[in-house]
Parts: structure tokens; sequence; C-alpha cells
């Protein structure tokens, strides 16, 4: 990244649902993180390029929850100091209760549970913002009709299943 | 006090209907009044509105990691790709090399096998060499010079040392000088031995420079011959390019054919 402009429209594309600017950052750095983590905590290539992705993931949490309201002038040194911190807090406690508590990440975890097909219905929906048709186009539906009582099912699903976690 | 939170199933499809544009204008403007005459949908609206805030976060948040997960696939299968693709590159050019230092081997093994073989000297020395015949029986007369018949007896045999010792034991007034001396010089010249052809050089030359003596010309062209053995081209060259213009010499097409051959080129 270069100019405080360009990276203003890092942080307003993330905001809209543009992600490539962190696949791409993934892309161009994984090799050059993994021989960093290596050197500094120690990793082996596949846990250091999990931790990557974990750091960037947070990184477009940051964003998305506004908690992010700038990008740093070193997006790289950034990544890299939430790695070093990640990697630090697991080596000396556990990972905090409260973080788990938070209300989304509570549904991400419920989320995870449902079927690969719910899943990635709800991600075109709620995330790409693909209108039914397309929707029932990628999953191989018969109509937009199909499509969207699918959706509905699966938001039904998620939601029955916060309610009896919520007992 | 705000109402318990309401069961979102009871609503969830119109809550949708209404969400995704799936209603009709009147059923919205109907959906629409009852939003704001009825507290209950209206809570379950914002619940509804809430869960799907929320899923649309979780939404980014799973895209994002399967997206990264994917991509970490697809470049660890690259990284393999490549790695392979190397390996077999690196394999490729060792088979290479070994094929063509093979070949080169088995090119460099037939021509050592078959090289047209350089004339060596001593090869070159028989092939155009003339030797002296020696005096003949009748010539010698051994009843009455004995040495002289021993010598050339030694001569003919190849035995050039004692063939010379015996000639030098011949009294001088027994035969002729330059006779004498022209065979000091050819048996000198026989031996295979650089000094010693050296030293047959003056004995030659002395006899080749007696315009008088029947041997002048013989003994020319030993001496030519004895220039070229000794590597002194050019003397060689001029002294048996003489004996080829004396038609008189015995010598004279031994001369030529040296002369035509190029062993005499510097």
């Amino acid at each position: 990244m270069d100019t405080p402009q360009q990276l203003a429209e890092v942080l307003t594309s993330l905001r809209v649902g543009n992600q490539s600017f962190l696949v791409q950052f993934y892309e161009q750095n994984r090799t050059l993180f993994a021989r960093w983590a290596r050197r500094q905590h120690q990793l082996e290539p596949p846990a250091a390029h999990e931790l990557l992705r974990t750091v960037l993931v947070e990184f477009y949490d940051q964003v998305a929850d506004g908690r992010l309201t700038k990008v740093p002038d070193n997006v790289r040194a950034y990544v890299y100091g939430l790695a070093d911190e990640q990697v630090r807090a697991a080596r000396t406690t556990a990972r905090l209760p409260a973080h788990e508590s938070g209300r989304r990440q509570h549904l991400l975890a419920l989320f995870r549970t449902l079927g690969l097909d719910c899943q990635k219905m709800l991600m075109y929906f709620y995330f790409r913002g693909y209108h039914f048709e397309k929707m029932a186009g990628k999953m191989g539906f018969a109509n937009a009709n199909v499509a969207r009582m699918q959706k509905s099912a699966c938001l039904r699903k998620l939601y029955e299943l916060r309610l009896r976690a919520a007992v | 006090m705000p109402l318990p939170a309401p069961d979102l199933r009871l609503y969830l499809e119109e809550l949708e209907r209404f969400a995704d544009g799936q209603l009709s204008a009147a059923e919205q403007e109907a959906f629409e009044t009852r939003l704001e005459t009825d507290p209950a949908l209206y809570q379950a609206y914002q619940q509804y509105e809430q869960l799907t805030a929320d899923l649309r976060w979780v939404a980014g948040h799973e895209t994002l990691c399967q997206r990264l997960l994917a991509l970490d696939q697809r470049l660890d299968q690259r990284q393999l790709a490549l790695s392979r693709v190397r390996r077999r590159q690196r394999e490729q050019q060792r088979r290479w090399g070994v094929l063509v230092g093979g070949v080169l081997l088995a090119l460099l093994g037939l021509w050592l096998m078959w090289r047209p073989a350089a004339p060596s000297a001593a090869n070159s020395w028989n092939r155009y060499y003339q030797p002296e015949a020696g005096l003949s029986d009748s010539v010698v007369r051994e009843g009455k010079r004995p040495l002289l018949a021993e010598a050339m007896r030694l001569y003919r045999e190849g035995q050039y040392p004692p063939a010379l010792q015996a000639l030098q034991r011949i009294p001088t007034n027994a035969i002729g000088q330059d006779t004498l001396t022209y065979y000091n010089g050819i048996f000198l010249l026989s031996q295979d031995d650089p000094e010693q052809i050296q030293a047959a050089q003056p004995f030659l030359r002395r006899v080749a420079t007696q315009a008088s003596s029947p041997l002048a010309g013989r003994a020319r062209y030993h001496l030519g011959m004895a220039y070229w053995r000794n590597q002194q081209t050019t003397a060689a060259r001029n002294t048996l390019r003489a004996v080829s213009n004396d038609p008189r010499n015995p010598y004279q097409e031994a001369a030529r054919r040296v002369l035509r051959s190029d062993v005499l080129k510097e």
C-alpha cells in the first residue's frame, strides 16, 4: 500500500465487503510471514499460515465492527503486531471467555454447526448479496422460489439453534 | 417496561418476505401499517433486523476465512507443483548431462581408436631414406681386405657399431681415403642415435665437397638425409635439391621423392 488515499479506499472497500485487499495481502505475504513466524515464534509453515489467516480475519472483523476506523500507515507492521499479540496471548493464558460471549461470536459458533449448503446459501445472500435467481444457479436449484424457500429454512434453523442455546 | 422478546418463528416468513422485497405493493402497505400498530410485530422486526445484521457479519467473517483457506490450499498446490516441475527439470538436465557426457566419451573413444596416425619421424625416415647398399663382395675381394669385408658384412647385418670398429681398423693404404670417410659417415648415420647422426655429418660433408670423388654425389644425398634426421630442414632441403638436380646421382629419384613429400616443410 502506498498513499493515505489508497489506504482510505481499502477501508471503504472492506466495509462494503470487498475482501480482495486481504486476499491479495495473504497471497503476497504468506511465504514471508511464515519465515518471520518461524524465526520469531518457532512456528512451522502450516501453523504460520493459519496464524496469518486468523489475524487477517481479525483485521477484517475490526473494520467490519467499526473498531478500526483508520487503516494503519503500515498494514504489514500492524498485521505482524496482531500476530505477535495473538501468539503471546495463546502462550500466557487461555482465550478470554468474554471473547466467546460476544453475541456475534456466539452466532458464528452456531453458524458453523449448520450444514455446508446452508452456510453457503446464507453467505451468498447476506454477504455477497446474490439475488435468488443467481443463488439458484449457484446451488443448482430449479428456480428462484426454491432458493428463497431454502434460504428461509436455513435462517429458521439458525434461529432455532440460537433459541435452543439460550435455554 | 419492554415486552419479552417474541418468538421470531411466528413472524419469520412475513418478515423475510418484507425484507427480501417479495411483498406486493398492497401487502407491503398493509405490513407497514401493522408494524406501526402491533408492538409485538415491531419487536419481532427489530429482532429480525439485529439477527440479519449479525448474520451479515458472520457471513463476511466466514467468507473471508474460507477464501483464505482455499487460497492457502491453492498456494500449497502451486508450490508443490512448482517444486515437482523443478525436480523434474533437474532430473531431465542430469539425464541429458549424462547422455551428452556419454556421447562425448564415446566420440572421444572412437576418435582415439580411429584417429589418423600422425606420421612419426621414424616412419617417415624408413619410408623415404634409401640406405647405402655397401660394397659388393667382388669389389671388396675378401682375401685381400678381410677387415673391409668384415665391416661390410656387419653393416649389412645391421650391426653398425661393430661394423664401424672394423672399418676404423682398416689401414689407410688398403682403401681410398674418400671411401673410408664415406662409410664412416654411412655407418654413423645408420645408427639410430642423434649424436651419431650428428657425428656422421662432417664425414659425409667432407666427401660431398670432393668434386673429384665418385662418391661425392652419394655422400651429398646421405648428408641431406642426415640434416633432415637432425631437423635441419633448410640445409636438408638445399642439399637434397642439389641431388635432385644432378642426373648422374643414383639417389636423384630418392631425393625428389623426399622433396615432393611434405616432410621437409617447416
